[in-house]
């Protein structure tokens, strides 16, 4: 009873026609932004982040969430026409592309909205009643436990994004080390800022997003130089009512699969759409459909997406801990608006807290009553020529890192940040860890400090509380499983005459799940 | 032996763990219990060197890929980031807009200056919107 009560609350703050308005605002713009070639949620978000702020925090936030909500659906809206993979919508590549192949464009669309309609539903019952409970465990966590949990975070989103456990690593060091940039707050000492004044506060995590995800998509595509066909089939959205029936059991089963992959470290919406493809193909009635356009293929990963996207929320609101690139993003948005996620966040600004899990479904009514019929319209972003696309995604770059601070320097700094973000894609590393790394690098050194600080300098400390004990656990026995894997896998490729790894391909372990 | 692409991440890493890690060492290291500022980015760059140690190790037994680099497409973006912050600065930001977009567009497959203007007043347009019901502070004029 308390939850209705709650959600009520929430909902007389979201139902605001400005809140609305912004809701709205953010779906339409994210789906747009997020059809764009190359541009998936994480580099939609960045680049859309400046139009927040001078928003007033319940409304930027709930502008965001829209956002982060219509990227993934224009996400999958290009992969189902054109088969243009971004990183969240791998599947939706498979059985949607093969659907638009058959002429059943329309069905697709309207399954993946509906599906993702459905996902967003349960996810957001899940929340309402989970956040709460998991901000009560929260206040157990000390610094030693927040510690283990941020490096089970890193080791389990470089695995899941990266597919490679080395390079995943690596990328988050290196976004850690990309934190330590600026003044030390236990210290006051300036640490690599090599006296310039503009790197004193750290550098801006809007210029590291633009740089690595905005500018290096652009020069990989300019690189590349393939033009894009757009998509001129017919579409014909609405469903006869035997394949309305299809869609259903699917939706459901993918949206009990994505809540709970999304609450989990490291989870959200890739790992949620393997799995959940992988359940339909287990045990959908039409699995022997499945892979060549049948609807289960396309339901089931759309609702596993939509929901992972918001029971992501869950860590993030009531522990504080963003637990994939997205939602280190989406925190990083919060705190420049003023508002730290974290246990206290429930009880401190329970307005913007249920406010923002109420807006979540009304967003989700606005993708199926206003993305899903005007899609067609949508689909007109791919006729625009991408020689002036890239000037205007340049243009949004340039103005987003402005804004931040009104300081022009930050171009500097997100043009440093193209370079590397441009050397990390020719080396095939993925920048996603990097993001989390630099997140949660400053808090994870906090955390360390206080912890050695409490334990005198023994590291004890980590094994003896029961909960970083059982987190650290976790992490040895996905490490030891790793290491019989790559140990197998070579002598498997020694005996077939294949030195090659799996590890050399960075998306092998994220394709992997498609045979299960 | 050719630098292929594990080999060459593997030393792209080490020089990052390098420089990270020789910097901690100028900032005082402190003690466990006591940590000073270059500790914790001094062990984050060990861990970082041993990773890439082992990139490197990976990259010269099973080899990999070739490395493929084009300089011009990124040289001509973020040249044109750069022009955006300078004329910014020195002029005003609508000049630095029309720069920024003369320059980029030359990494594209044609070039037409009739686009370009075309796109440079939709831009200019679009900055103005932001600055007027936005209220993003953009220098405009």
């Amino acid at each position: 009873m308390e939850i209705l009560h709650n959600l009520a609350f929430g909902f007389e703050h979201a139902l605001t026609w400005q809140n609305l308005m912004f809701c709205a605002i953010g779906c339409v713009v994210g789906t747009l932004v997020g059809l764009l070639p190359g541009l998936g949620p994480l580099a939609t978000i960045s680049v859309l982040l400046p139009l927040t702020y001078s928003i007033p925090v319940n409304g930027a936030l709930i502008m965001l969430a829209g956002i982060y909500y219509g990227a993934q659906y224009g996400d999958s809206v290009s992969a189902i026409t054109m088969k243009i993979p971004h990183a969240s919508s791998i599947v939706a590549c498979i059985d949607g592309y093969q659907m638009t192949l058959k002429g059943k464009t329309g069905l697709a669309l309207f399954t993946a909205g509906i599906s993702s309609f459905i996902g967003g539903t349960v996810a957001i019952v899940v929340l309402a009643c989970l956040a709460p409970t998991l901000g009560e465990v929260a206040f157990l966590f000390g610094p030693a436990d927040y510690c283990s949990l941020m490096l089970l975070g890193f080791l389990c989103v470089s695995f899941v994004t990266t597919g490679s456990l080395l390079n995943g690593l690596a990328m988050c060091l290196i976004g850690v080390l990309f934190g330590q940039i600026g003044t030390d707050v236990n210290s006051g000492m300036e640490r690599y800022t090599f006296d310039m004044p503009f790197l004193a506060e750290g550098v801006g995590l809007v210029s590291i997003a633009l740089g690595c995800f905005g500018i290096a998509e652009i020069s990989k595509n300019l690189d590349a130089k393939n033009e894009r066909t757009p998509f001129n089939g017919k579409i014909h959205l609405m469903p006869t009512w035997p394949e309305f029936k299809r869609i259903i059991p699917s939706a459901l089963r993918g949206s009990v699969v994505g809540s709970f992959l999304g609450i989990l470290p490291g989870g959200g919406p890739t790992i949620a759409q393997f799995a959940a493809y992988a359940v339909d193909k287990k045990v959908s009635k039409y699995r022997h459909e499945i892979g060549d356009g049948a609807i289960e293929g396309v339901a089931g990963q759309a609702a596993a997406d939509e929901s992972a996207a918001r029971t992501s929320f869950i860590p993030l609101m009531s522990i504080g801990i963003p637990e994939n690139p997205v939602m280190a993003l989406m925190m990083a948005a919060f705190i420049i608006k003023g508002i730290q996620p974290g246990p206290n966040m429930i009880a401190g600004h329970p307005d913007i807290f249920w406010g923002l899990v109420a807006s979540m479904w009304i967003g989700n009514v606005f993708l199926v009553v206003l993305n899903v019929p005007l899609v067609r319209y949508w689909l007109s972003v791919f006729k625009i020529p991408y020689n002036v696309l890239f000037p205007s995604i340049l243009f949004f770059c340039c103005i987003g890192t402005f804004s931040v601070n009104n300081n022009l320097d930050d171009v500097f700094v997100t043009a440093a940040f193209g370079l590397a973000g441009y050397i990390f894609m020719r080396l095939d590393m993925d920048p996603a860890p990097l993001m989390l790394g630099f997140i949660l690098g400053p808090m994870l050194e906090e955390n360390f400090r206080r912890a050695m600080l409490i334990s005198r300098g023994k590291f004890d400390v980590f094994v003896q509380r029961p909960i970083s004990a059982t987190l650290l656990g976790i992490m040895a026995v996905f490490i030891a499983w790793q290491l019989i894997a790559f140990l197998l896998a070579n002598r498997k490729g020694a005996k077939s005459g294949k030195g090659n790894d799996h590890d050399q391909d960075p998306d092998a372990g994220t394709v992997a799940p498609q045979g299960a | 032996m050719t630098l292929n692409r594990s080999l060459a991440r593997g030393l792209f890493l080490a020089a990052v763990a390098l420089f990270f890690g020789l910097g901690a060492l100028r900032y005082p290291i402190g003690r466990m219990d006591h940590a000073g500022p270059g500790l914790f980015p001094l062990m984050i760059s060990v861990l970082l060197g041993l990773v890439a140690l082992a990139t490197i190790v990976r990259g010269v037994v099973s080899g990999g890929p070739g490395l493929d680099f084009k300089v011009k497409n990124i040289g001509l973006i973020l040249g044109a980031l750069c022009a955006f912050s300078l004329v910014s600065r020195f002029l005003n930001m609508s000049a630095g807009i029309v720069v920024m977009v003369f320059i980029a567009t030359a990494a594209g497959s044609n070039y037409s200056w009739k686009r370009n203007i075309a796109i440079s007043i939709g831009l200019l347009a679009i900055a103005f919107v932001f600055q007027k019901f936005l209220g993003l502070n953009l220098p405009l004029l």
